[in-house]
């Protein structure tokens, strides 16, 4: 553990040196905890870990898209502040994992931390879960909903079908960085459209589940658990901000439900 | 009988469910089987409490969650993940998604009639968005309540010793 906590002559550039790397480090590594959607009480657990580890005091506030960071060293004669953008990856539970592991391997001792800082670019750089298997596995997902909810096997091929297209323009949408809530919009409506095949060709004894549960595959439900995690743990901003993420989302689905309704003149349940 | 068929069957599409969904938001792989073996727990008790029991969708959802939880903090050490990377995708079968959307869609639709129609359609709005955000809280709570009281555990699961 002593190896760990930095020492004004290890760094060789003074103690004012060491705390501002340590800032640098620690507020980098806050945001981007934040950015993977790590909920609120992890961010703040590992990151007084490690601060703890590399013998500095720190002060931290969590905004929705920037971490704000003070570090002190323990004689309180330097500080450093930083703030740090989010660092947007997309909920990543992999990228979540992996930092949480390294904020042990260095109060454990087993990276030093220079070590640490090398080691967290990598863990960055951690490729998203290959495209296709996502999209497949997403359309079974949400075709076995149908059947939590009832719908019968026709129904489920037609949600399947909605979910493959649907999903791919989302994923589309969003590799051409187009913004979110129009690829929402848009995805819900396409997998509604075709969802309603179950009423326009009388597929199928349950229509209505196949069109209820054709967009539920675009429901934020990690968002919106990670933000009843913060509104437990008292961090109101940050329940809110995530917590009206996810609405707008939501409203974006339902407007592309809207509109295929619209589009296919079915009546409104 | 019927309820332990469908029990059985709500498990089985409640575990394949989750790992869909789980796979949007990039887990570790080794996290997929053990997370589709707590939804299907977790899915399936609230199947039964709902069908046999007859309890209400709310309270439900927090035995469930709390069951996930628990399963959750125990089991995620060995995957060493966070409980949350492991809980989290169990409980995406539960989200009231369908609740969640027609709140909206009911808001809109407040406004296309008469007095009668906002009446209906406003207390549709109001009774879905309530269901929803109450699930929502219950699930949280369910499943924040055993890392809570097993602290110890559930923040050292990333901790390879």
């Amino acid at each position: 553990m002593m190896g760990n906590s930095l020492s004004a002559g290890q760094q060789g550039g003074g103690s004012h040196a060491t705390v501002k790397e340590a800032c640098v480090f620690l507020s980098e590594y806050a945001s981007a905890l934040l950015g993977c959607g790590a909920t609120c009480i992890r961010i703040e657990k590992n990151v007084h870990r490690m601060a703890e580890t590399v013998g500095v005091d720190y002060s931290m506030t969590i905004m929705p898209a920037t971490v704000q960071m003070t570090v002190w060293d323990k004689d309180r004669k330097h500080s450093y502040s930083n703030i740090q953008k989010i660092r947007k990856s997309g909920t990543s539970f992999n990228i979540n994992t992996q930092l949480s592991r390294l904020s042990w391997e260095l109060h454990d001792g087993k990276v030093t931390f220079s070590e640490a800082v090398c080691k967290m670019d990598r863990i960055l750089q951690t490729r998203p879960e290959n495209r296709w298997l996502v999209l497949a596995l997403a359309s079974v997902a949400n075709a076995s909903f149908c059947r939590l909810f009832g719908g019968d096997f026709i129904s489920m091929g037609i949600v399947f079908i909605a979910t493959l297209v649907g999903f791919r323009i989302r994923q589309m949408m969003l590799e051409d960085k187009i913004d979110i809530r129009l690829a929402f919009v848009c995805a819900s409506f396409v997998s509604s459209v075709i969802a309603s095949a179950g009423y326009v060709f009388g597929w199928g004894t349950t229509p209505e589940i196949a069109l209820g549960t054709s967009v539920l595959y675009l429901v934020p439900g990690v968002p919106y658990l990670n933000s009843m995690s913060d509104l437990l743990d008292g961090h109101y901003i940050s329940f809110l901000s995530r917590f009206l993420d996810a609405t707008v989302l939501t409203v974006c689905l339902s407007a592309g439900l809207c509109g295929g309704f619209l589009v296919m003149n079915l009546r409104w349940f | 009988m019927d309820i332990f068929f469908g029990a059985l069957q709500d498990a089985f599409f409640a575990a394949i469910a989750s790992v869909g969904f789980a796979s949007i938001s990039n887990p570790p792989h080794r996290i997929y089987p053990v997370c589709a073996g707590i939804a299907a727990a977790g899915h399936s008790l609230r199947y039964v409490l709902m069908n046999a029991l007859g309890m209400h969708l709310v309270l439900a959802s927090l035995c469930a969650a709390t069951v996930i939880g628990l399963l959750a903090v125990f089991l995620a050490p060995r995957t060493k993940a966070p409980a949350e990377a492991v809980s989290f995708p169990a409980l995406l079968p539960m989200i009231p998604g369908m609740y969640a959307y027609r709140t909206f869609q009911n808001l809109i639709l407040c406004l296309t009639g008469g007095e009668a129609e906002f009446h209906h359609y406003f207390y549709l709005c109001g009774s879905n968005g309530l269901t929803c955000l109450a699930v929502l809280l219950m699930m949280a709570i369910g499943v924040t309540i055993p890392i809570f009281i097993f602290k110890r555990i559930s923040f050292r699961a990333t901790r390879q010793i």
